[in-house]
């Protein structure tokens, strides 16, 4: 039916466990298998398994997207600063995750003698599972989203919000005084400028009257004049400024990464960890830094549209989720690699100015802009 | 009339003897009157203390101070003649900052006693160390062992007794 | 890392120990630092040297003067062109030796380009420091194109051992002079990225403005010199003031800032760089054709077989008459005097460096009073200390 007419435009399905069936009843094979599980009472069980295998896919594109970044961190640094990065594991140094993670595998696991055991090695986890779940309401593609919440945006800051309480574990599990230091200084930093982010994400809102994610890129497909995307990157500039700046904050990177400066005595509140727990403070960073670019992508960049979209001929409407995923995964690197190329090129700020920008400068101008935004939209502007 | 003339001439006194370095004024002077000496020269221009020298003669020391005016772009040098059993001299911290570090290597390396230094402590050889090597009569072939201490400070003894390893 | 204990965790006052150890990334070499922390500002600094004390004014009266040259070298590693000049300006001046022209000139342009590369690692690891890695990886590769001209003129890239009483060691090989001018040209392109990168950076003004201020009379006082000094405001080059070699012929400015904050000393580094450049460029266009090396008596003889236009053989006693002589010049990281005192034999009696990283390190104490360990960091990269001069 859907292959009789142009691609309307409208999303195809409100999430993937409905393309996932829709593929399995155009091969024939769903109706066998609902059956098979009818016999024995457990339909539900079928959904379950569906949404698993989504959920698996996604975790090892993500494991393999962690491990793509810890490469092309190391070399967009290299040619920015004018040498190759790693070049001798496999081709181009390709295969230097792997042989990170090998050598992480094989340290020794050493867990101070007075440190608090559990809380100990609980707190890496805490610090990565988040991280992994910050992924579920977000679209990666035209109907590829595992589950679309209409509390989305609510959920993905609530989630963030979970890392300071991580840090403060594993600060505080250290039994180390400058790692107690370090982690109350990450936590300072990371709750000034939760706020500056909330708030700017808020005024994205604003525009589309919904939290769902699905319906904020759906609110920014179209073109004005005919060749403008509607994305709310042109409506909003001083909001994409500060959510980009904020979220580089939270992430604790250079600009704004004390913590990792050698030349500071109070060390991070990583220090003890070692072998594999330290592996998974590092994977956390990296998948970080994936899911706020996403979620960068997604409020201001248009997530997954481009403005042509909708034009494609009906009888190829099936590549339309394909070229959704392969332009949000374009326009997510592109976020990506602009972190990257700003972190060998500023020097890095004190704990101080860095609290001042966040209180004292960006709230103020978060404020503003939702003051302005509410303003216009009420006069009608938008 | 240079600087070491003028010297003489405001302090007659103090100035034993002037003549030049190479090519420089240079005042040789008598070594209790030095603070006051220096002070004239520092109130003549001289802002600048360049370094200070000790020299072991082996009857006598020396110690050498070179100065520099910036605004006259004028050199001089003065001269104290110690004894050789108590190489003892009265400090400049009190007019010059930067003597306070030079003070020290001259007392660390050369044995020579700065008094009214505040803190007149081995800056380049370890804290414990015996004799000063720039001495003519100081012995080549005695060793001494440094280690680290407790909380980052040097030990050091003849005989080995503070490594962790027997010799 | 850094080592780390705390005592003194009194009652009264909230005092900390923190010790910044011999093996610290920011502190350029082995240096320690004790501090003493109110909170986060610290309280009292107390530098600890001597970890790198090699013992090269005993060892000057007892190696002859030519032998003591390459001990010259490893004072400043980084810039060693001066180091060895200045012990020779010194040995000449006692003995009364006259260079020739061209020697002059080859000694001017390698120093010069010491200037360059010494400011180059200066200013880069002072923003390695910082966190903004780039400008070491730029400044480096720069730096590695200098020492390819160093290799090709005297077959070392780091401790030369070229400069001698009474001339250069050799003359300057064939494609030498093309080479230096692809350099030449290279580098101002390069410096105008550096320019890009940096001085307009609003982050890097955070970090360095009013940070480790100190006045004029202050700076003097303490017996600071070279860029350090000029950035406090005080206009005093020895190469223009009391100048040396063929100094007075060349035209160049001298690099002032008057505020004497750590943003001013950076800036005077790359202006020093600029100035450098341009009196390379005077040097190359104007160099004469002569002997590289003074005749008979001064006791060098020739790395190659055959005598040459260049040099000639000749025995090998050196001996000055006695008398003693306090030379100095302007290196790149300040004033570098060598007092030398002569008995007539052929092996100093006394030979007494005064290193400018000593003297500018003596101030270090009274700057920091106040800042948090950062701005410690930055304030302390600005002053360009190396280890190798400060403990000899």
């Amino acid at each position: 039916m859907l292959f009789l007419a142009m691609w309307t435009g409208d999303i195809m399905f409100a999430n993937t466990y409905e393309l996932i069936v829709f593929i399995l009843n155009y091969i024939g094979i769903y109706d066998p298998i609902y059956n098979v599980f009818k016999m024995f009472g457990l339909e539900y069980l079928l959904r379950i398994i569906i949404v698993l295998v989504e959920i698996a896919v996604l975790f090892v594109f993500i494991l393999l997207t962690i491990m793509f970044l810890t490469w092309m961190e190391r070399k967009v640094v290299a040619m920015v600063q004018a040498r190759y990065g790693p070049m001798v594991t496999g081709p181009r140094g390709l295969l230097q995750p792997v042989m990170d993670g090998v050598k992480l595998i094989g340290k020794e696991d050493i867990i101070p003698a007075k440190a608090d055991r559990w809380v100990f090695t609980l707190a890496p986890f805490l610090i990565f599972i988040p991280a992994l779940l910050v992924f579920i309401p977000l679209p990666f593609g035209e109907s590829l989203i595992i589950s679309d919440l209409n509390v989305g945006l609510l959920y993905i800051i609530a989630i963030s919000a979970i890392s300071p309480i991580a840090i403060l574990m594993a600060g505080w599990a250290s039994n180390n005084k400058y790692s107690l230091m370090g982690a109350v200084r990450a936590v300072a930093q990371d709750l000034s400028y939760t706020i500056p982010l909330a708030l700017s994400a808020i005024a994205v809102v604003l525009f589309t009257g919904s939290l769902s994610t699905v319906d904020i890129v759906t609110a920014q497909s179209g073109t004005w004049f005919g060749f403008i995307p509607k994305w709310f990157i042109f409506l909003q500039p001083l909001g994409f400024i500060l959510f980009l700046i904020a979220s580089i904050a939270e992430m604790g990177r250079i600009p704004f990464d004390f913590q990792e400066s050698e030349s500071e005595l109070v060390a991070g509140f990583f220090t003890e960890y070692s072998g594999m727990k330290f592996a998974m403070f590092f994977l956390a960073e990296y998948a970080h830094l994936f899911s706020v670019s996403a979620i960068v992508v997604t409020l201001f960049l248009g997530g997954w549209s481009i403005p042509f979209l909708n034009l494609i001929p009906a009888t190829f409407a099936a590549l339309v989720p394909i070229i959704s995923l392969v332009v949000f995964v374009i326009k997510t690197y592109a976020i990506i690699f602009f972190a990257m190329w700003l972190r060998d090129t500023v020097p890095r700020m004190r704990i101080d100015q860095l609290l001042n920008l966040g209180w004292k400068t960006m709230i103020p101008l978060a404020l503003l802009n939702l003051l302005v935004t509410a303003l216009l939209m009420t006069a009608g502007v938008f | 009339m240079n600087a070491a003339e003028e010297l003489k001439a405001l302090l007659p006194g103090s100035v034993i003897s002037i003549g030049l370095q190479l090519n420089k004024p240079m005042a040789v002077i008598k070594k209790e009157d030095l603070v006051k000496v220096a002070g004239k020269a520092k109130d003549l221009g001289f802002d600048h203390l360049s370094v200070v020298t000790g020299i072991d003669y082996k009857d006598h020391f020396e110690v050498i101070y070179n100065f520099f005016s910036y605004s006259k772009k004028q050199n001089l040098a003065l001269k104290v003649n110690l004894d050789h059993d108590k190489p003892e001299v009265d400090s400049l911290t009190s007019l010059w900052k930067g003597a306070d570090w030079l003070e020290r290597e001259t007392f660390d390396l050369v044995g020579i006693k700065f008094i009214g230094h505040p803190n007149l402590i081995r800056i380049l050889l370890p804290d414990g160390w015996n004799g000063h090597p720039l001495r003519k009569d100081y012995d080549m072939n005695t060793e001494q062992f440094v280690t680290i201490g407790e909380n980052g400070d040097d030990v050091v003894s003849p005989d080995g007794t503070n490594l962790l390893r027997r010799k | 890392m850094a080592l780390i204990y705390s005592g003194g965790n009194n009652v009264e006052s909230d005092e900390l120990f923190i010790n910044m150890g011999p093996v610290h990334p920011s502190t350029h070499g082995v240096l320690r630092f004790k501090l003493r922390m109110d909170g986060e500002s610290i309280k009292e600094c107390t530098p600890v040297i001597g970890y790198l004390h090699r013992g090269t004014e005993k060892l000057g009266e007892m190696k002859t003067y030519l032998q003591f040259i390459p001990y010259t070298d490893r004072l400043d590693y980084i810039s060693a062109f001066p180091n060895n000049y200045a012990f020779v300006k010194a040995v000449e001046e006692l003995a009364g030796i006259e260079v020739p022209l061209r020697a002059e000139y080859i000694r001017v342009m390698t120093m010069e380009l010491n200037r360059i590369v010494n400011h180059l690692v200066g200013i880069g690891s002072l923003l390695m420091d910082l966190g903004a890695a780039t400008m070491i990886m730029w400044g480096f590769r720069e730096r590695e194109n200098a020492l390819q001209l160093f290799e090709m003129l005297c077959g070392a890239r780091m401790t030369f051992n070229y400069i001698k009483p009474g001339g250069v060691r050799e003359d300057m090989p064939e494609g030498f002079i093309p080479k230096l001018n692809e350099f030449l040209k290279d580098m101002e392109k390069r410096i105008d990225d550096y320019e890009q990168l940096i001085n307009g950076n609003e982050i890097f003004h955070m970090r360095m403005k009013n940070i480790g201020v100190i006045s004029g009379k202050d700076a003097v006082n303490y017996g600071w010199t070279g860029p350090t000094l000029r950035g406090s405001g005080v206009d005093y080059d020895l190469r223009k003031y009391e100048p040396y070699s063929i100094y007075p012929d060349l035209d160049f400015k001298v690099c002032v800032r008057k505020e004497g904050d750590s943003f001013a000393r950076f800036i005077v580094r790359m202006d020093e760089m600029k100035e450098s450049l341009h009196i390379l460029r005077q040097v190359v266009d104007n160099m004469p054709e002569s002997k590289v090396i003074s005749s008979a008596e001064y006791g060098i003889a020739p790395m190659t077989g055959t005598p040459s236009s260049v040099s000639t053989y000749f025995p090998r006693i050196f001996a000055p008459p006695p008398g003693e002589v306090y030379s100095r010049i302007e290196a790149p990281k300040g004033e570098l005097g060598f007092y030398v005192v002569s008995d007539g034999t052929t092996k100093p009696y006394r030979v007494k460096i005064r290193s400018p990283s000593f003297c500018n390190l003596t101030a270090i104490p009274s700057l920091v009073k106040g800042l948090k360990i950062p701005d410690l960091i930055a304030a302390f990269g600005t002053i360009d200390v190396v280890l190798g001069d400060v403990d000899r």
